[in-house]
């Protein structure tokens, strides 16, 4: 069989995805469950038929639209403020020096725990989300930026420089292309931050969004639709971090592969 | 030595000392004499001060804080159990990353904590769900690291060993440990952070005591100065133990400070 060595990696990383999915669908068939517990099982065939029937009667529609807006607009705006102040925090030892405590700190500290402070400021409704999206979100970001800017090579800016260019052209020529490899692998860990924020968010008397029918349907043990939530979530960040890590690599193909990370 | 002097050698220390105090100082006098503030949706550091004193030094929220710290030792054990041996197999057999990869690729990216409802209807409330949380967000990054780790074992070394008669167990004491380690903290530091976010979940999902429990009831009740100082608690052991991490990866490999961003 020719080239089966060069597709070994796909198809065994194929076989255990399929064989885990068939497994779980058998578990019923194989083993008799207790009472309590077949009320609660669900299996992949059903989940999928639970899948299709909310697509088709556009159930979905609104709670994708709502959680897709929370996403959007909080990692927006974590990108519209971490990419600047990376930036500067980058170029200025001073504004670093005076944000790093907050920075350090916050980002040690999962944002999370700030999501019954924000209800309480922003409400129950879509604002909140967005809130904890961005607070999610904005310090990959930021710090990514940073830690690009501190990578610059020096002697590429003091060649600009020598050639008397100003701040904003060293910024404009040296700095920020050699800093976007790092801000793109920011935006990988951004994304599923923000996620986490919208799954979260969503969690808490949210009266709509992805997250919201999870928890509504966990509460009516529902199980199937639970998992047609968890399922969606999790396509969507693996397109959307596979995508990112996609142009990473392109990005970034002279350097060794580092761990993952996400 | 004078106050110039002083300012020289240690700048960052001074401008971030100098930076929280007069943050925290304009606060207060804006909220104490400026601004009239509604109490239901801002606090002010004496306030939170107080708090934290009442709380934390006499000791209310400790009994929270232990429910909160065994499961996230429980969960964290058995990621480590679990995750160490996963990852130094799949380094080890090419078979078996082949097989394993794509499936713990795409879990690590997913949101995992959108499961928490689905854990919590298997595990009832209480221990057993918030430590399969934790469980369940921090093994990835023992995996990947230990993998990542035991792949960037220097080849050389391993010849060396074998070439002067070193058996099979002096391999794996004398070189793959030793340069798999320093990977492997690195990994509890992430591993510690998803980890917090799985207690914190948990906790605000579903349960009846632990820190989470105790910052969310205060947000619904409007106690925000005792709010703040759960925050705060958070904080201070989520920057004690990543600092502490820090600290131990420069231990166990000193040449390789600073590989991985913040």
């Amino acid at each position: 069989m020719r080239g089966y060595r060069e597709r070994e990696p796909f198809i065994l990383g194929a076989a255990v995805i399929v064989l885990l999915i068939a497994l779980w669908e058998a578990v019923p068939s194989l083993v008799t469950l207790s009472r309590g517990m077949a009320l609660f099982f669900t299996t992949p065939s059903k989940v999928a038929a639970t899948f299709w029937r909310m697509l088709v009667n556009g159930e979905l529609n609104r709670h994708l639209y709502v959680s897709g807006l929370e996403f959007v607009v909080g990692l927006g705006l974590a990108i519209l403020v971490g990419l600047p102040l990376g930036l500067l925090m980058g170029r200025s030892k001073t504004l670093d020096a005076l944000l790093d405590p907050y920075v350090n700190a916050l980002n040690a500290t999962p944002r999370l725990v700030f999501l019954p402070l924000l209800i309480l400021w922003f409400g129950l409704g879509i604002w909140s989300k967005i809130m904890i999206v961005f607070a999610g979100a904005v310090f990959p970001l930021l710090i990514n930026t940073y830690v690009g800017v501190r990578n610059v090579n020096r002697v590429l800016i003091d060649v600009v420089r020598s050639f008397c260019a100003s701040e904003r052209q060293i910024m404009r020529i040296v700095v920020v292309p050699n800093s976007v490899p790092y801000i793109v692998a920011g935006l990988r860990l951004a994304i599923g931050r923000a996620m986490l924020g919208v799954v979260v968010g969503e969690f808490f008397g949210a009266p709509e969004g992805l997250g919201h029918v999870i928890a509504e349907a966990a509460s009516n043990y529902v199980v199937d639709k639970v998992f047609v939530g968890v399922l969606i979530f999790m396509g969507m960040s693996l397109v959307l971090t596979m995508s990112v890590k996609k142009i990473e690599s392109n990005l970034t193909r002279w350097r060794p592969e580092e761990t993952k990370t996400f | 030595m004078g106050l110039g002097a002083f300012y020289d050698q240690h700048p960052r220390l001074i401008l971030g000392v100098a930076s929280i105090a007069v943050l925290e100082g304009a606060w207060e006098l804006l909220l104490t004499y400026v601004v009239a503030y509604n109490p239901f949706f801002l606090t002010k550091p004496s306030l939170i001060a107080a708090a934290f004193n009442q709380q934390i030094i006499q000791g209310k929220l400790w009994k929270d804080i232990a429910i909160s710290s065994r499961a996230f030792a429980l969960g964290l054990a058995l990621a480590i159990l679990v995750g160490i041996p996963i990852g130094a197999v799949m380094g080890w057999r090419r078979r078996v990353e082949y097989a394993l990869d794509p499936l713990l690729t795409a879990l690590y990216a997913s949101p995992l904590v959108a499961l928490a409802p689905v854990l919590i209807i298997a595990f009832g409330v209480g221990l057993t769900a918030k430590a399969a949380l934790v469980f369940l967000l921090s093994v990835f990054p023992f995996v990947f690291n230990t993998f990542a780790g035991v792949r960037a074992t220097d080849r050389v070394l391993i010849n060396v060993v074998t070439s002067f008669g070193g058996k099979e167990r002096d391999l794996y004491l004398k070189v793959i440990l030793p340069s798999t380690l320093p990977y492997i903290v690195a990994g509890a530091r992430l591993a510690i952070g998803r980890a917090l976010v799985g207690i914190l979940v948990g906790e605000f999902y579903a349960a009846s005591e632990g820190i989470g429990f105790a910052i969310s009831q205060f947000g619904d009740t409007y106690r925000l100065a005792e709010m703040f100082s759960g925050i705060l608690v958070l904080c201070i052991a989520a920057v004690a133990l990543t600092e502490a991490l820090r600290k131990l990866e420069r231990v166990v490999a000193p040449w390789s400070a600073e590989q991985t961003s913040r």
